[in-house]
């Protein structure tokens, strides 16, 4: 069915308050530690407290005989069947058999009356241990001789990516001007306030549910049923209202998920287990901490010819998602400078630390950060105004990368413009007092990925007889705001309110299958589905009115919840009488379904070539901060920033999103890192793993952020990803503000007080020349 | 058993005769006794704020709070703030003005706005800010929360003919 | 190696009075903890660190609580006194405010409201802020138990890390802050990486009274918090400013001499260097700072 473009909308681009407001602001929002089911148990589990050790034996016995405790289970109770987040690299096991491989690794679990009794037979767990000798550090642990952390894995290496796109070194040889730097970033955690939790139920026909907080519920569906050795039908993930994930446990099936469920198969109740903070700051899942080499040749007018780009990322114990962590660090060094000739090789490497894996950004933000930070100084050696230079290099909508992306929609030079206005960078630079900066920084990043897999995304649409119109999908609202724009996506092709929209939470026993929520692709790919779910729901209720009305069903507008003739607007039926008729009297019920799948296109994954994402999404930033030379603390007074995110479908969640993103930059560019001395974090908690509060983000009125809109073709009504990259470039901005402000460069994250009274005093002493402190 | 103390609650206005051991903190009382599950067990070390309650209308952290020091106290939770169905200011301005995304923070930043605009029902930003440092939030970055605050003490102030 | 666990089981006992505390103190003191707010002592619990027997809550004990002025002039703040009560008593935030003022710095509102002056105190803690506010005021803790009372100065308060000058059996009662002198003024410094909350790298508490002329010292007082295993009052910087007139030299001299006395660990928060770094540029402001309240003040307690 033909409809006219609009221009206007009654829905979508409204700024609209997030669905479930109402019940998280009055407590009523059951999160999974919020659940409680009639004869539950309470499960606790079991850490190791070695690097690198071998199981020799463990003694459940006495941890049996406490009294209220009902199961204790170990790795050996487990089919042993390994699983992971790609195919190639499945080294999970629900709970350790053989090997521990970090300090926190869980080896058994326990199930008892309430969580004290629980915790107390954990004491009564008996494991003898045989330590083995550890390693920590990736540049070590790739050394001949190094301890291994897998058997058979030569040199620890966990992933290796190389590619080539161009002729890279004849660029460089031609180059007018060529530039070295070093850049390490640091562990850094997803810091959700919700720590994961779980019920597991093991029912009597063999049936294992588990409701979670679970941001992938169908990657955690296959998950359980591999390592349980159970049918995907005998498995069920129901998705709880989750309390912010920004990807890690809750994107997998994680030892407490396999443990729950196990456990009530023991026990026959079900098993409830809540990570203390402290768990969930010690286990693995964090950002790849990363040294990054990063070499780049230009003309001498500051235009790119060429990167040559070699990273070291510290994977900790297992593989997690790692060899793509590795791929898409090199991929976006292709957006969104032009880079016509690129060399890239990366090794993720094993430690026996916490292993790595996604974390809002994914490893986008590290390349960032090592990318606008060199940019500034070649700007800086070659005489360049830095937002000319960011000008010269800035990819065009219709260009295709090196590496194979397709842009689209990309007003990166708008962004950077309306930065520059909005922050006042002209008349601020290089005029503000001592110890007072500016800096700007960019990045990018995609709508969505064509993975290996399941990329596809579903929607389905029942319009019930009231009007309301009952929307699932596979993909879960964290926070994010998904409900609310895929609703607000629904309302506007069906011509109803977003609160007529019923959104339901995932649960694998009923919604579509879905990869999950990652990788900025729910407004985009799931956005999609939901748009053709709507539009089949539309064109059937449309054949449906047009009997009713006499009408031809293409003349039709739906709008106001009314199905109106547009030539003769006499001609009307409400919506939700359409769908009574169409039911009662001719037996027809309006279900509807639609699905997405971004095309064809496939990536090869080896040659890192091919077109990752149907859209890009460039950013840009300004900060502005205030150094204190007498104790180095950064103080950030003023932040402007400016996304292409394509139409933002609405407003009010693209503001939440971003600002959360750049705050969260501040964060891991100035306070946060985990600390691990010999394996062991010493700073598992919120008072030292320090995040940013109210305190630490500028006044209201210096902190702005704009969107740049565009209309993506591809995306539903114009739409593309918010949040995730305009976090990416706050980081350089940060880096470059304090070189600004104080003259001292900093390579390393985070850019913490004692880092920049450190480089101020070398700076001092040096007399004038700027000091950089490219190592700990 | 005999470890059990009899402790009455006043919570959110009503009367709850309990027998606790001494080690529960009140955020265990309340959400695993009284099933008001609206304070979270969060970073449990004072840090977050996500499970403030008013105990005599001052906000503090449940989570160190002995259960039985609560006895002779006023405490209110987030769930206590709504009156028959109908949300409160604070926390409808939360929900308009989009300063709730996962929500795991929202009951604990509700509570404290509810101490902050007993006390000083017309704060300036600065005031907001120092108010609210107990409470980390994650998925924000906090400006949509300021603007929450300052628009339920907006609202307020006209309701009060101010 | 232990994650954050439920408390541990104890007994917990209600006394009504000063009295009563000292007695279930004497009779359980090898086995009991006395619980003031709680945000120390309940988290060392959850970590295992210490698994008393025995609570002697002590909220019960309104005696114990309040700001009051005494016949002498003097004025007495009881143990249990919140830090909410301490930065916003009219008292205190007139005559005493680098007290008010560092009180107000610690944590954030849902902390100072249940923590006290006495548990801040009695933690031993070197990062405590409130010790190095209230040496440099000259304050004398008291302490009472079942066989009677006594007072001593609160530098003499901390022999070593972790521990107090307090007998097993003694309850810390409260604080005695002597009248404040004319043409005198405090200010308390402190560093950390985020704005709020965290602990404190390093504080510096500097206190003086001006001659009449305005020009120089008549007495100076400084401490320091996470500037060594204790609380410490650096006499030897005091000694250097003494007397003398206001200069920057002057500042400098004392600030060299801050870190010949103090001893700050290093630790994975922060390096000594670091610590050292900000001694001394902290101690530099906290006497620029201090003189210039000193200044503005107008009179004394009457």
């Amino acid at each position: 069915m033909n409809s006219p473009v609009r221009n206007t909308f009654d829905v979508v681009g409204q700024p609209t308050p997030k669905k479930d407001g109402i019940p998280k602001a009055c407590g009523q929002a059951e999160y999974a530690d919020d659940l409680s089911m009639p004869g539950m148990l309470h499960g606790k589990l079991l850490r190791c407290p070695h690097a690198h050790a071998r199981i020799v034996r463990i003694d459940t016995t006495r941890a049996k005989a406490l009294p209220g405790v009902r199961a204790v289970i170990t790795g050996a109770d487990f089919p042993g069947v390994r699983y992971g987040n790609l195919p190639q690299t499945r080294d999970y096991l629900p709970l350790a058999l053989d090997v521990v491989r970090y300090i926190g690794e869980e080896v058994a679990a326990v199930a008892a009356v309430d969580e004290d009794t629980a915790e107390e037979a954990l004491d009564l767990i008996d494991v003898e241990y045989e330590p083995l000798p550890a390693v920590f550090d990736p540049d070590e642990a790739m050394k001949p001789g190094a301890p291994l952390v897998h058997d058979k894995v030569a040199n620890n290496i966990s992933a290796k990516t190389a590619f080539e796109f161009g002729k890279v070194d004849e660029a460089f040889t031609r180059a007018d001007y060529v530039r070295e730097d070093v850049y390490e970033t640091q562990p850094v955690k997803q810091g959700m306030l919700e720590p994961h939790a779980c019920i597991g139920l093991w029912d009597a026909t063999g049936k294992v549910s588990l409701w979670s907080c679970k941001m992938s519920p169908y990657v955690v569906w296959r998950q359980l049923a591999m390592g349980l050795g159970l049918e995907l039908r005998n498995v069920r993930v129901v998705q709880t209202v989750v309390g912010g994930g920004f990807s890690g446990g809750k994107q997998e099936a994680m030892p407490m998920d396999f443990c729950a469920v196990m456990l009530s198969k023991k026990t026959g109740r079900p098993v409830k287990i809540v990570h203390t903070m402290d768990e969930v700051l010690t286990i693995g899942h964090m950002r790849h901490p990363m040294k990054i080499w990063l070499r780049t040749a230009t003309d001498k007018s500051g235009r790119i010819l060429a990167q040559h780009c070699k990273m070291v990322a510290n994977g900790g114990a297992y593989s997690s998602i790692g060899g793509f962590s590795m791929y898409l660090a090199g991929a976006m060094l292709n957006i969104p400078y032009r880079i016509p000739n690129l060399r890239y090789e990366a090794y993720r490497v094993y430690t026996n630390n916490g292993f790595c894996g996604a974390l809002r950004g994914h490893t986008n933000t590290q390349i960032c950060f090592a990318r606008d930070s060199q940019l500034e100084l070649i700007a800086v050696d070659l005489g360049i105004d830095p937002i000319d230079i960011r000008h010269r290099n800035a990819l065009q909508p219709g260009d295709v990368t090196a590496n194979g992306f397709r842009i689209g929609t990309f007003a990166f030079d708008e962004c950077i413009d309306r930065v520059v206005q909005l922050s006042g960078w002209r008349e601020k630079r290089g005029r503000l007092p001592k110890y007072r900066g500016i800096g700007f920084g960019c990045g990018s990043h995609i709508s969505g990925a064509r993975l290996m897999g399941h990329s596809a995304s579903a929607a389905e649409i029942r319009i019930q007889e009231d009007g309301t119109v009952h929307l699932t999908t596979g993909s879960t609202d964290v926070g994010q705001g998904a409900d609310t724009v895929l609703s607000m996506i629904a309302a506007e092709v069906l011509g109803v309110s977003v609160d007529d929209v019923r959104y339901i939470r995932v649960d694998s026993d009923s919604t579509p299958v879905d990869p999950g929520t990652f990788g900025s692709r729910v407004t985009f790919f799931t956005g999609n589905a939901v748009k053709r779910a709507a539009e089949d729901a539309r064109r059937q209720l449309a054949m449906i009115a047009a009997e009713r009305l006499g009408a031809n069903p293409d003349d039709l507008v739906f709008r106001n919840r009314e199905i109106v003739n547009r030539h003769d607007d006499r001609q009307r039926i409400s919506l939700k009488e359409a769908v009574r008729w169409g039911a009662f009297q001719t037996g027809r019920l309006i279900i509807s379904h639609g699905t997405y799948a971004a095309g064809d296109e496939k990536i090869d994954f080896r040659t890192g070539h091919g077109n990752l994402s149907p859209a890009y999404n460039p950013s840009a930033c300004a900060v502005e901060v205030e150094v204190d030379p007498d104790t180095g603390q950064v103080k950030i007074v003023g932040f402007w920033g400016a996304d292409d995110s394509g139409f933002p479908i609405n407003p009010m969640g693209v503001k939440g999103q971003v600002i959360g993103a750049t705050v969260m930059s501040f964060g891991h560019a100035l306070f946060e890192t985990l600390i691990r001395i010999d394996g062991k974090v010493m700073n598992p908690s919120f008072r030292d793993y320090k995040m940013p509060l109210m305190t630490d983000i500028p006044r209201l009125a210096n902190f702005r952020h704009d969107n740049v809109i565009t209309f993506e073709p591809e995306g539903p009504f114009g739409a593309k990803e918010a949040g995730q990259g305009a976090g990416t470039g706050v980081i350089a901005a940060l880096a470059n503000a304090i070189y600004d402000a104080t003259g001292a460069r900093l390579n390393c994250l985070p850019m913490s007080p004692d880092r920049i009274l450190f480089a101020l005093r070398q700076k001092e002493e040096s007399a004038g020349a700027p000091s950089e402190v490219a190592a700990e | 058993m005999k470890h059990l103390m009899p402790i009455t609650l006043r919570v959110n206005g009503e009367i709850h005769e309990l027998l606790v051991p001494p080690w529960r903190t009140l955020l265990e009382v309340l959400r695993e006794m009284i099933g008001l599950t609206g304070a979270k067990r969060s970073c449990q070390e004072g840090q977050c704020g996500a499970c403030s309650v008013l105990v005599d209308g001052r906000s503090v952290n449940s989570c160190l709070y002995l259960a039985v020091e609560a006895q002779d106290k006023d405490i209110r939770t987030v769930e206590g703030l709504m009156q028959e169905g109908v949300l409160d200011q604070i926390q409808k301005s939360f929900v308009q003005k989009g300063a709730i995304q996962c929500g795991f923070c929202t009951p604990g930043f509700v509570v404290a706005t509810t101490s902050l605009l007993n006390e000083n029902p017309e704060p300036s930003e600065d005031e907001i800010r120092h108010a609210m440092v107990g409470h980390l939030c994650r998925c924000t970055g906090y400006v949509q929360i300021v603007e929450a605050i300052q628009d339920a003490a907006g609202q307020l102030k006209q309701q009060r003919g101010g | 190696m232990s994650y954050l666990r439920r408390l541990p089981r104890f007994e917990y006992l209600a006394p009504r009075t000063i009295a009563e505390a000292c007695g279930l103190l004497a009779a359980h003191h090898d086995r009991a903890e006395l619980l003031a707010g709680g945000t120390d002592l309940l988290m060392q619990m959850r970590r295992r660190e210490t698994t008393p027997a025995y609570l002697i809550g002590l909220k019960g004990v309104t005696e114990l609580s309040g700001v009051r002025k005494l016949d002498d002039g003097n004025v007495f703040i009881g143990a249990m006194t919140t830090l909410h009560t301490i930065l916003s008593s009219p008292v205190l935030r007139s005559h005493y405010d680098v007290l008010a003022k560092a009180a107000a710095g610690i944590g954030g509102p849902e902390l100072r409201n249940v923590a006290t002056v006495g548990g801040n105190i009695a933690g031993a803690l070197p990062c405590a802020d409130l010790p190095p506010a209230l040496m440099t005021l000259g304050a004398k803790v008291r302490l009472a138990s079942s066989s009677g009372e006594r007072i001593l100065p609160l530098e003499d308060f901390f022999p070593s890390f972790g521990v107090t000058a307090a007998r097993p059996d003694e309850l810390l009662t409260g604080i005695e802050l002597p009248s404040v002198p004319l043409s005198s003024g405090g200010i308390y410094l402190k560093f950390h990486d985020r704005q709020s909350m965290d602990m404190t790298t390093v504080g510096v508490s500097a206190f003086v009274t001006l001659e009449q002329d305005g020009g120089s010292f008549r007495d100076v007082k400084i401490a320091v918090a996470s500037g060594a295993p204790v609380p410490l009052r650096l006499r030897k910087a005091e000694a250097v400013l003494c007397g003398r007139t206001f200069a920057e030299e002057a500042l400098e001299e004392a600030a060299l001499a801050v870190c010949e006395e103090a001893n700050p660990r290093s630790s994975w928060r922060a390096t000594r260097d670091y610590r050292f770094a900000l001694l001394k540029n902290l101690t530099k402001r906290a006497i620029r700072g201090a003189r210039e309240n000193a200044a503005s003040r107008t009179g004394d307690l009457s």
